[in-house]
């Protein structure tokens, strides 16, 4: 039996209730029951094994965000709204390959054990180690009509187990008949379209539940986490960002991006050049110095900004699992699905937003918050909140100096910040917010986990500097 | 005139070979039994000797597709019923490429779910062969013999896959494979379920 949108708003959390921990871990198992199907079929077992867990977790996520449309909403409303959600959910916890893109939320959760329930964090552990969704003949079938032969034929040597599940597919070793060592990014077929149609009976389920201006925005950012979902299933787009960030770096910055091996990729396989070396749990298992930790904090904070302000690339899918500490003492970033291209309406909007940044002034940070998610002049409890998370976000750029981003307390101030917000349903914003968000907790939440201390205001300068930026407006 | 064996085989190569370039060449529907018998230098009527009707034509070039296909898929150790099937049907499709355009009237004929009695020179080989090798499959994988309903469901999940196969738009006919493997899955997980609620 599928719980009804009563039941399951009723497991969520209170508003304002302090104590969250017990209900959110109740939460999931509400959820749980969404996926008890009639036949216990083989492909929903295997391949939602991880697709399911996550969106359940992504539905929780999206629930809590949305309970709020809900609270004073007349009975029959809820009811009319409730049998739309219900199917929507339902449609939800089949699209299995939200388990890359929703779920990212739930990895940087993870990184948290201090602060999530520790549910959460034993199921997204787990997530890491289940096995990928496509059995071998499946795999050799897609390399076979995408490059032309068997996997065997193609590659001197090929790994049939998958090293890692990718968001929309899995990835392999091999090894090239040139002798290169390579990771070969497959993908699901047809997962591409099914995301397409999927959105689209789900926005079409939603659509009668809106119950307030709001809603639009949040509308909007649906779509446009819609559209980075499909862009990640472009791998030709992923082969074009990984080429035009790779010629951004230098051998002295330290930072290793992975070639691709275009004659091998189409765009469903992406071959990529294999980077060898430690994500940051196991790197953080190895006991590294302090002064190691904020290297490779030091190094990930300078290849955000270097794409960011000499690309105009803003990487949005900063997570540990995204991040490698090579053996060489290289940094290796890899993942470049979830790629924003800043155009220049985006960018002249992110200049003000450095202006801000640098200046540190309250009147400028506060100009821009206004601006960036359209606040009026009596809304002054959300400006209030707004500026109080953007001061959070900000304090570590504009002070200067070592910053812990190891202090706890420090963090628990943005994830509180980040929850009013959303209880209080302040999500009128720019439709990419979200996907800046997630960034920006992405950020923190790696550096948390690294326990580093560094300062950001200096890299972010040289970057700054190395391009030639007019900031003669800024005093 | 004796009539060897060897010559007879040659014919029906022959037939089938032209028949191929035919349906490829003209479409399935305008190629006529008397085209094809022209084209093979034979009469109409010897025609008839070898194959009764146009779909058995076709039906033979599947048996002998199937057969290309057994032979391709003899090497592949597959670690689940569903991989197994999937592999096996992989393979057959990739064989049948050739006649993609035209398995829709098989699909009306020998393929078909509700075909009792079958043409001798086509379609039944590979039918009852297909359905054989299904049931070995599954014994191989510990799912025992299979019951007449579980080869019928089979049946029509195979016949459905090869129906949506013909029509599939999308690039590489990738479609079809996320449709198999799911068709596939769905029928081994059924398969288990029965299984364990018959234990």
């Amino acid at each position: 039996m599928t719980p009804n949108i009563s039941e399951l708003i009723a497991a969520l959390p209170e508003s304002g209730d302090e104590s969250k921990a017990t209900e959110a871990a109740a939460l999931p198992a509400a959820l749980a029951k969404t996926s008890l199907r009639p036949i216990p079929i083989g492909r929903l077992s295997r391949l939602t094994t991880l697709g399911t867990l996550q969106a359940k977790i992504g539905a929780a996520y999206l629930f809590h965000w949305l309970r709020g449309w809900f609270r004073n909403a007349e009975a029959n409303e809820r009811n009319l709204a409730e049998t739309h959600w219900q199917t929507a959910l339902r449609l939800l916890d089949s699209m299995s390959y939200l388990r890359g893109a929703v779920m990212k939320a739930g990895q940087t959760l993870a990184n948290f054990p201090d602060i999530a329930p520790q549910q959460f964090v034993d199921t997204l552990q787990q997530l890491h180690a289940e096995a990928p969704p496509m059995h071998w003949s499946l795999l050799s079938e897609m390399v076979r009509n995408e490059l032309g032969d068997d996997p065997e034929n193609v590659f001197a040597e090929f790994d049939k187990q998958a090293f890692a599940a990718a968001s929309l597919g899995q990835v392999h070793r091999a090894r090239l008949k040139t002798g290169e060592e390579v990771a070969v990014k497959i993908q699901y077929p047809g997962i591409a379209r099914a995301i397409q149609s999927d959105f689209r009976n789900f926005f079409l389920f939603l659509l009668p539940s809106k119950l307030n201006r709001d809603w639009e925005y949040l509308k909007d950012q649906f779509n446009d986490l819609r559209q980075r979902l499909e862009q990640e299933t472009d791998y030709e787009l992923e082969a074009a960002n990984l080429a035009k960030a790779r010629a951004l770096f230098r051998d002295a910055d330290g930072i290793a991006i992975p070639r691709v091996f275009p004659q091998y990729s189409t765009a469903r396989v992406l071959t990529m050049e294999l980077l060898d070396g430690l994500h940051i749990t196991p790197f953080m298992e190895r006991g590294p110095t302090q002064e190691e930790r904020n290297e490779v904090a030091r190094k990930m904070m300078r290849a955000w900004y270097r794409m960011m302000y000499s690309g105009r690339m803003f990487y949005a899918d900063f997570h540990p699992g995204n991040f490698l500490v090579l053996d060489d003492g290289r940094l290796g970033v890899v993942d470049f699905g979830f790629i924003m291209m800043l155009d220049d309406d985006e960018w002249e909007r992110y200049r003000r937003f450095d202006r801000a940044q640098t200046t540190g002034r309250p009147e400028d940070r506060v100009a821009v918050v206004k601006e960036w998610s359209e606040i009026g002049d009596n809304e002054t409890d959300r400006l209030r909140v707004l500026d109080e998370y953007a001061q959070w976000c900000w304090l570590s750029r504009y002070d200067g100096g070592d910053f812990d981003f190891g202090d706890e307390a420090d963090f628990r101030l943005g994830v509180d910040l980040f929850m009013e917000m959303i209880r209080k349903r302040y999500t009128r914003s720019r439709p990419n917010t979200p996907t800046i968000s997630r960034c920006q907790f992405g950020w923190r939440s790696v550096f948390y986990q690294l326990k580093a201390k560094f300062d950001i205001r200096s890299i972010a300068e040289e970057e700054i500097k190395a391009t030639d930026w007019d900031r003669s407006d800024y005093a | 005139m004796r009539i060897t064996a060897e010559k007879k085989a040659a014919t029906r190569e022959r037939i089938l070979d032209v028949a191929t370039e035919l349906f490829r060449s003209n479409g399935y529907d305008a190629t006529t039994t008397r085209d094809i018998a022209v084209a093979a230098e034979i009469a109409t009527g010897t025609l008839f000797n070898y194959f009764s009707t146009k779909e058995a034509i076709v039906g033979a070039l599947a048996d002998a597709a199937v057969v290309r296909a057994r032979v391709e898929q003899a090497n592949i150790a597959a670690e689940s019923l569903e991989e197994a099937l999937f592999a096996m049907i992989v393979a057959e499709l990739r064989q049948f490429k050739p006649h993609r355009k035209f398995i829709a009237p098989l699909l009306e004929t020998w393929l078909c779910p509700i075909a009792e009695s079958v043409d001798s020179n086509g379609g039944n080989l590979s039918r009852v062969e297909h359905l054989e090798m299904v049931d070995s499959l599954a014994r191989e994988h510990g799912l025992g013999e299979l019951a007449p309903v579980a080869l019928q469901l089979y049946w029509t999940l195979y016949t459905g896959v090869l129906a949506f196969w013909a029509a599939d738009k999308s690039p590489k006919q990738e479609d079809t494979l996320a449709l198999l493997d799911e068709s596939m899955a769905m029928f081994a997980g059924w398969l288990r379920s029965e299984q364990s609620e018959s234990k």
